[in-house]
């Protein structure tokens, strides 16, 4: 399952987010959380160390590029995700796992 | 899609939940990253801009064809609360996930930088954030709680 959350700045969807997540977590599932907001705070509702958050990077733009096909853009992996995963995800509480992803949202805007 | 969002959820045994928490609104998103999302919540605050920012998300959602979007109504502190939320979204035809009362739990534990889980784990909050988990694992897992419509 692929589940985005979203909702104006202060609506408390980070809260929510977390939550879920771990919940989820505890009822078996596996979890990847991924934080896509500009100012990245998912890490701290999940609940992490310092320590887990301070080995967080943040996954760089370039592991998407855009192809263009026609008058379609697809955003396609320049990388094997287990490649990207195995770098960047952190595992947090609950076996959650985390990675953030700032930007690359914006990578085909338009 | 192609892109890690994508690639995440595929090729993994069990059941894999990506989730992501998304910058404010979804209008300045690529479609290419958004598309092929099972799942949408749409968090709201029960105030009039708040929901205008669901009640635009919503029919976007809609048309990058995400096949389950809902409202998440926040912050409900009253009966009156949750019925502004529920009559917007039923004008415009959204449908209501969930509702999550003020909880002050919430509060202290973004105070003290802690997860809600660990704070108080039997806060209300958390068991509102329960009954979503309910809600997707029945649409959209098919582990026999309800399954796809």
């Amino acid at each position: 399952m692929k589940l985005a959350i979203a909702g104006k700045g202060g609506s408390g969807k980070t809260t929510i987010s977390a939550t879920l997540a771990r919940l989820l977590a505890r009822r078996g599932s596996h979890v990847m959380a991924v934080d896509g907001d500009p100012n990245p705070n998912l890490s701290v509702a999940l609940g992490m160390s310092r320590e887990q958050r301070e080995s967080l990077m943040r996954v760089p733009k370039d592991i998407m590029e855009i192809k263009e096909e026609g008058d379609t853009r697809r955003l396609v992996m320049t990388r094997p995700v287990e490649d990207v995963t195995s770098e960047y995800a952190v595992e947090g509480p609950d076996g959650v796992s985390l990675m953030v992803m700032t930007g690359v949202d914006h990578a085909g805007a338009g | 899609m192609r892109g890690l969002l994508g690639e995440l959820a595929t090729g993994s045994n069990g059941e894999t939940v990506t989730l992501t928490d998304m910058e404010a609104s979804i209008e300045h998103m690529s479609r290419a990253t958004i598309r092929h999302v099972d799942a949408m919540l749409m968090v709201t605050e029960p105030y009039f801009r708040s929901l205008e920012t669901v009640g635009r998300m919503a029919p976007l959602a809609k048309e990058l064809g995400i096949e389950h979007v809902w409202a998440v109504a926040n912050k409900v502190r009253s009966e009156r609360d949750e019925e502004i939320i529920r009559s917007y979204c039923g004008e415009h035809g959204i449908e209501v996930g969930g509702v999550v009362p003020w909880d002050e739990a919430i509060q202290e534990a973004d105070r003290e930088g802690r997860a809600l889980m660990d704070y108080e784990p039997a806060a209300p909050a958390v068991g509102s954030i329960e009954l979503i988990a309910d809600l997707l694992e029945g649409q959209t897992m098919g582990n026999g709680r309800g399954g796809r419509a």
